[in-house]
């Protein structure tokens, strides 16, 4: 009786997935066809096995979030023939990461690296140093990016970044900076080079680094720091509520939407451009045919809808950024970190 | 709408069909997950964060962001009820809010009391679950406008304040306690620091970078260490273990713990609600509390069960009380939290002081379906615990290669490094070593975990003073916590040439 009950959604089951499956073999080959003819990676028979995308964080992180965004569209958009499986691999502010995939994915066309600054800057540094870096692996495109920001509680006296920067470079040891990290890391080398460009000793600068961009925001609301320096898309709610003030933003023009009204370092008088990117990586030494494949579907997967959906709710900026503009990228953001690593006697 | 209708509306959503069936399965994993050593509630969490994903698929994403919310919760607090049981059965706390669940639970299952150790847990965590539910529907915006109050000196001290107060009151010599605390500390301090960044102790080995794991030191220290001594103790395995003659707690039990049951309830929630404290600082401060204001103080550590009540109820009070900044503020408490905080932002849903204005239906059904959940886990785990106390008869010799094999598989599934492994295997030889010479282990593995806490802290609070210390005197909490740490101390060793009228006097100041 039971079984006879369910007979039809068996039934129905069992046909819509042999559909599928058939579906996903049509647009599978439909995409070799694609790449085929683009000419860019005639010879290249890829992928043709389940891809592995390995993140230097744990689950629920930033950089987790952009490889579950990228295996999850890859496949709904049927980019990627073979399923992209995510591989966490926490430790040591991505080191143990880096390293792994460094040593033992580096033969392994078959593999992602998912990273965001210090794929850079724990290559420099001379604390917690990672004997990896960016060029140890191929950069296949950054995706999108969060943008670097300075705020104050609603009630700080502080309305705009002039007034800041004037009482930090007076009195340096009256103002605390919190932010989510330890030294070294982006938030604190965001507020440095804030402090560098305006003539400030970056020495000088009260830095408190917290456990999390959350622990940060916290002490900034109950008053036990004065400014925060963090990214965008954890805070644009507390924005919206009122209850934190941005005083400027890293990007290079001023941001749409709810905080068009939010200046930006640079109009402000202070040079500094900062995106906390995203980026997709792949082994040392990949053929240039499967660099190619990574660099049409990273392209095709950024500009359809569901990706801009997706990144736009969770507030970062999309920015693209293939595989030879992002290796520039790189080039120029390593010669920044170094700048001022060195200045803050942090270079290795 | 006033609170209570929002409850109503929110009940509304929590008896949808499919979301009781989430919260049962919520739970029902939950259970599982806090069961098994090595897999906490945060890896629950995470690992079926993406299976909640395409779960929810085809609801509309107001929908789906709620049904998803109330099986991840389920398995928080599933996970909590769960955690008890390798505490009371194999001396193994699975997360560090159930290391002091181990000193009396062990000992209530070795005198053949395991079931109503683990029928007290269950009850205890069942009031704590629905006092914390009253406390975050009545007091979640004056508590989080308190608790985001709290700065790096009043951690410090409370962190001090902590340490302090379990290594006073375990095990059978303070020396040896503090000896043990000293030791966690230490251990604690490899890994880079997150304040000044600089590496210690790490050889420029990057799996050091992150520190040693509290869970591969715990497992190792009770798990294996526990079955090294069992192993080399040849007489105790051959002894019979007592027999289990009722699995359900006496009314002289229940009555016992109902005192602690309701204390630790209240304390525990109320130091949940601050954030990074949480649970593991509840359980040991209703322990104390409890072992404090006993009339048989010596009936600790020797199988009472308020020992296993107290902490097992706090800790599951500070699970609801974590949930009070995350979902007025946004700012997870736990990482447990932090990745719950993950799933809200799947759904396009940013916590923050905005989520009760913007999105009323996914928090009052998910506050609603924690009472329904609440219920579910305390019905399940009444069966559970007849099944769970039979383990205890398990003989030795399939035993212990069971406690090994989980503890190998636990860490590895969580750490995934053969170092962790390597690890595990010393600090089972340590445990072992340091139990028979009567060193307790709760305040080397509390240390551990709070150890970081408390120096990020100490470093965090000089920072905003300019290295001014009397910043901890100033701030008139963080001296009062000093202040009872001191006292914590110094009266015990005065106290040792008093008469006990002195010492009555000074319990009641």
């Amino acid at each position: 009786m039971a079984f006879k009950k369910w007979l039809p959604v068996l039934l129905s089951v069992s046909v819509v997935l042999g559909l599928s499956g058939c579906g996903e073999e049509t647009s599978s080959s439909a995409d070799a066809n694609t790449v085929e003819e683009s000419g860019e990676a005639a010879t290249v028979d890829f992928p043709t096995q389940p891809i592995t995308a390995v993140v230097p964080n744990s689950a629920g992180g930033g950089n987790d979030a952009a490889a579950r965004t990228l295996s999850k569209l890859m496949s709904n958009l049927d980019l990627v023939s073979q399923p992209i499986t995510v591989q966490n691999k926490p430790g040591g502010g991505q080191a143990v990461g880096m390293a792994e995939f460094a040593t033992k994915y580096n033969k392994d066309p078959h593999s992602l690296y998912v990273g965001s600054p210090p794929t850079i800057i724990n290559n420099l540094r001379n604390e917690g140093n990672s004997p990896y870096g960016y060029k140890d692996v191929t950069p296949l495109g950054m995706i999108y990016s969060d943008i670097a920001i300075l705020a104050v509680k609603k009630d700080s006296k502080y309305k705009d970044l002039k007034s800041f920067v004037a009482d930090l470079k007076a009195n340096p040891e009256e103002i605390s900076i919190v932010g989510g990290s330890g030294p070294g890391s982006q938030d604190h080398l965001t507020v440095m080079l804030l402090a560098d460009k305006s003539g400030i000793d970056p020495k000088k600068v009260k830095y408190i680094g917290y456990d999390g961009s959350g622990d940060a925001l916290t002490s900034l609301l109950g008053e036990n720091g004065d400014a925060l320096t963090t990214d965008l898309s954890g805070i644009t709610e507390f924005v919206k509520s009122g209850d934190v003030r941005i005083l400027a933003v890293a990007s290079p023009e001023r941001l749409s939407g709810d905080l068009a009204d939010v200046p930006t370092y640079t109009e402000q008088g202070v040079d500094l451009v900062y995106y906390n990117w995203r980026g997709i990586f792949g082994p040392q030494d990949l053929d240039p045919g499967i660099v190619g494949f990574w660099d049409e579907n990273l392209k095709a997967l950024t500009e359809s809808q569901e990706f801009q959906d997706e990144i736009a709710a969770s507030g970062f900026v999309p920015g693209y950024l293939d595989s030879a503009e992002f290796t520039t990228y790189l080039e120029e953001q390593e010669v920044m970190f170094e700048e001022i690593l060195g200045k803050l006697d942090m270079l290795k | 709408m006033n609170t209570f209708d929002f409850l109503m509306q929110g009940f509304a959503v929590a008896f949808q069909w499919q979301n009781i069936l989430f919260a049962f399965a919520g739970v029902l994993i939950g259970t599982a997950v806090g069961v098994l050593p090595g897999i906490g509630p945060m890896n629950g969490v995470a690992l079926l964060l993406p299976v909640t994903a395409s779960l929810t698929a085809g609801l509309s994403p107001e929908n789906a962001a709620a049904s998803a919310l109330i099986l991840l919760a389920g398995i928080y607090y599933g996970a909590m009820y769960g955690g008890s049981t390798t505490s009371i059965l194999l001396n193994t706390p699975g997360e560090s809010a159930s290391v002091m669940t181990t000193l009396d639970g062990y000992q209530m299952a070795k005198n053949g009391r395991a079931g109503a150790a683990l029928a007290i847990s269950a009850i205890g965590s069942f009031v704590a679950g629905i006092v914390a539910l009253f406390g975050l529907i009545l007091l979640a915006k004056p508590l989080s406008l308190i608790a985001i109050r709290f700065g790096p000196a009043e951690y410090f001290a409370l962190m001090v304040l902590g340490l302090l107060a379990v290594s006073g009151l375990v095990g059978k010599s303070m020396t040896k306690a503090l000896m043990m605390m000293m030791l966690g500390l230490a251990l604690g301090t490899v890994g880079i620091d997150a304040v000044s960044g600089s590496a210690r102790f790490t050889f420029d080995i990057p799996v050091l970078y992150s520190g040693l794991a509290f869970l591969t030191i715990a497992v190792g220290l009770f798990a294996l260490g526990e079955v090294f001594k069992t192993t080399l103790e040849k007489d105790s395995t051959d002894a019979p273990i007592a027999k289990i003659t009722r699995v359900m707690p006496t009314k002289q039990d229940m009555k016992d713990s109902a005192f602690p049951i309701a204390r630790s309830s209240v304390l525990g929630f109320f130091i949940g609600v601050l954030p990074g404290a949480g649970a593991t600082i509840a359980s040991s401060f209703s322990y104390v509390m409890e072992k404090k204001i006993s009339k048989n103080p010596e009936k600790f550590g020797k199988g009472a069960i308020e020992g296993v009540a107290a902490p097992e109820t706090a800790n599951n009070a500070a699970a609801g009380g974590a949930l009070i900044p995350l979902l007025t503020l946004g700012i997870p408490g736990s990482g447990t939290t932090a990745i719950m905080m993950g799933a809200f932002i799947m759904y396009n849903i940013q916590p923050g002081p905005l989520l009760f204005q913007n999105h009323p239906n996914v928090v009052w059904g998910l506050i609603a379906s924690m009472f329904v959940g609440n219920l579910m886990l305390l019905v399940l785990n009444m069966p559970l615990v007849k099944v769970f106390a039979k383990l205890i008869d398990t003989p030795v010799k399939y035993l212990m290669p069971l406690i090994i094999a989980f503890s190998v598989f636990g860490v590895y599934a969580v750490q995934f490094t053969t170092f962790d492994l390597m690890l595990l295997l010393v600090a089972g030889v340590f445990g072992y070593f340091l139990s028979k010479n009567d060193f307790p282990l709760p305040p080397l593995v509390l240390a551990l975990v709070l150890g970081p806490m408390l120096e990020n802290n100490l470093m965090r609070a000089l920072t905003l003073s300019n290295g001014d210390y009397m910043i901890f005197f100033e701030k008139p909490l963080a001296a009062i916590f000093l202040v009872i740490a001191g006292l914590w101390l110094a009266v015990p060793l005065f106290l040792k040439n008093k008469s006990n009228k002195i010492k009555k006097a000074l319990v009641e100041n």
